[in-house]
């Protein structure tokens, strides 16, 4: 079996609402080896986007640790959690979420600019990107001139500009057509195929489903595998 | 870095606000040049005003008054000539606190080409010091070793028909020797009755009336312009029998009225740029708040917090640049129209010894109006820095606002 590159531990995450505490995830404990494609199912509310922003480094754990890659993310501050979303999470959401004033090839260039890529090498590393999503042919178009398709393909072209360890998707297909949600996991599989990247994906769809390596469901914030 | 792409092409999308937002400074800045402007130009004339009053702080001459007959006749004729001090009461007058420079002078009534004027013998390089030296309008100012050579008033060139270059002969009347003198410069002062007088070298000056070792006149500058009437009277407590003018008190007054007006137009146009802050305030807490989801994509992708706050800085700094530049060049086009708009309300009226006019010559009585604006580059650098500098303070808290916003709630944010 190859590496872990996820793994929680007793992870909890309770939302407090003024005096009421509502549990969103209760004492995960889940492995994902690299290299994985894996799905995140369960109703609405039962705490998916939770355990994806835990892993992701948006949010931090009312208890429990979260490693990734063999680092203790539970233990970072804020700074260094920015850090290690920029190098080593890939963040794909359900509404694409691109900067709508900048063109697609400005969007994939955004993460290398913060990482601090010098400006020519940027260019060049985010054109290859592009590339690799089959959307070279748009780089100079703003989201708004792209199809939903195309912009959640320019969406993971951009979670992968740093080359990160793990993919994390939040619906990626949650707004597209079938045809569209095809392509796309067809997308994920061969990037993944190809760079052996871990996915994440939370969904509710079965096309994603279906491509899937493994599929967690989730429900009242444990972790019941399929 | 991309904060300034992102920045420009924010500030693009929304045309109208940028623009609206931007003229409150524009307004604030604008109306701060043209005061600066007029500020200065005022100054300039106050400056060029205590030149044609002679310039020193105060002059020092004999207590007793002036000796001989009256100077020729005609309707500019020459001052008497006065009564002469020991040469050495420079030195003792340089020695008091508060002195800067002293610059001995020795003026007399002579007569060139049997034009009776005043001739002024000076120390050529002290008296540029203590006076900021004369109006040089052609050819060049008096030097140490200027022995022959005569500067003359344009006044006096004209009514003479004079050219530069050429020997005039220099007579100092009784008792006196004549001398030829070749004329090296040509100054202008903007007064008539002071353009009908020349300047020579004091040794000169000495040498032609045969009275060595004396001056007529010890020109004083002080260290500091508030001293003045101070050194004026430790200069009277010190020299026996000699008297002190202070012929800039006058325009010592109009400075500090200046002073006073600078303060008050600037807290005016401070005023108005405040008012104007307050618009670039809420246009980036509406950008910060409109973008909320943006914020909450670039910090997921990994911003960190003080790459987000650069981003609303950089646009926030850029309202403020095009508010500072649009506000400087509106001010600026107001400043050069604003003679024309109040033409005559400032301009001094008919003084006793008669402003040349236009028709005397072709120098307009614009000389001497005083409220001309003068666009100088400090103003600009000033008033551009400070749009900056508003842009910037203005944005710091929308910036610091979004910076601090938590990831996960800026993204669930519609």
């Amino acid at each position: 079996m190859s590496k872990l590159i996820v793994r929680t531990i007793n992870l909890s995450k309770v939302y407090r609402r003024g005096k009421v505490s509502i549990p969103a995830l209760n004492n995960v404990n889940l492995q994902i080896s690299a290299g994985e494609i894996v799905g995140i199912m369960g109703p609405s509310g039962s705490g998916k986007t939770t355990l994806l922003n835990l892993i992701g480094g948006l949010d931090k754990p009312t208890s429990g640790r979260i490693f990734v890659d063999g680092l203790d993310i539970t233990a970072l501050g804020e700074g260094e959690l920015a850090d290690y979303r920029l190098r080593k999470v890939g963040f794909v959401f359900q509404f694409y979420n691109l900067i709508p004033t900048l063109t697609a090839l400005e969007n994939v260039e955004i993460p290398l600019a913060l990482a601090g890529v010098p400006k020519s090498e940027r260019r060049e590393r985010a054109l290859n990107l592009l590339r690799m999503v089959g959307l070279e042919a748009r780089a100079e178009h703003k989201p708004d001139e792209l199809s939903g398709g195309e912009q959640q393909r320019v969406a993971i072209a951009r979670a992968l500009a740093n080359n990160p360890s793990i993919v994390l998707a939040d619906e990626p297909t949650g707004d597209l057509d079938s045809k569209s949600a095809l392509a796309l996991m067809n997308l994920i599989k061969d990037l993944n195929r190809r760079n052996g990247q871990t996915f994440i994906i939370v969904t509710h769809d079965p096309i994603v489903a279906e491509r899937c390596t493994k599929i967690y469901n989730i429900r009242d914030g444990r972790i019941e595998t399929a | 870095m991309f904060a300034w792409s992102l920045a420009i092409r924010n500030l693009r999308r929304r045309r109208l606000r940028t623009a609206l937002t931007a003229s409150g400074i524009v307004v604030g800045i604008s109306m701060m040049f043209i005061l600066l402007s007029l500020v200065s130009g005022m100054e300039a004339q106050t400056r060029s005003m205590i030149r044609a009053l002679g310039g020193a702080d105060i002059t020092v001459s004999n207590s007793t008054s002036f000796r001989g007959g009256m100077g020729g006749g005609g309707p500019f004729g020459a001052l008497p000539s006065p009564s002469t001090l020991d040469a050495s009461i420079a030195e003792v007058i340089s020695g008091i606190p508060g002195v800067y420079a002293v610059s001995p002078q020795f003026s007399f009534s002579g007569s060139i080409s049997g034009r009776r004027i005043t001739i002024y013998g000076i120390e050529p390089a002290s008296y540029e010091i203590v006076t900021g030296g004369l109006n040089i309008v052609e050819g060049r100012f008096l030097a140490e070793n200027s022995n022959g050579e005569i500067i003359v008033g344009n006044a006096l060139m004209e009514f003479l028909n004079l050219t530069l270059g050429q020997t005039v002969s220099l007579s100092a009347g009784q008792g006196g020797k004549e001398r030829t003198f070749n004329i090296i410069g040509v100054f202008e002062t903007g007064m008539v009755f002071q353009e009908y007088a020349a300047y020579i070298t004091l040794a000169d000056a000495q040498d032609i009336t045969g009275e060595y070792g004396v001056v007529t006149q010890i020109l004083v500058k002080c260290e500091d312009p508030s001293i003045v009437s101070d050194v004026a009277s430790l200069i009277l407590s010190t020299v026996p029998g000699v008297r002190v003018t202070t012929p800039t008190a006058v325009i010592q007054q109009a400075s500090q009225t200046l002073n006073t007006l600078t303060m008050f137009f600037a807290t005016i146009g401070l005023v108005a740029l405040f008012a104007g802050s307050f618009g670039v305030v809420n246009t980036m807490i509406m950008s910060v708040t409109e973008r909320t989801r943006e914020i909450g994509v670039l910090k997921a992708i990994g911003a960190k917090n003080h790459q987000i706050m650069k981003v609303f800085l950089a646009e926030s700094l850029l309202i403020g640049l095009i508010g500072g530049g649009v506000g400087v060049a509106a001010g600026g086009i107001l400043a050069y129209l604003f003679p024309m708009l109040t033409s005559g309300l400032f301009s001094v009226g008919a003084s006793p010894f008669g402003m040349r006019n236009a028709g005397l010559s072709g120098r307009a009585i614009s000389n001497i109006r005083l409220a001309t604006p003068a666009i100088t580059p400090t103003n600009i650098a000033i008033c551009f820095s400070l749009g900056a500098l508003v842009g910037i303070l203005a944005g710091l808290y929308p910036a610091w606002r979004a910076s601090r916003m938590k990831p996960v709630e800026a993204l669930r944010h519609v």
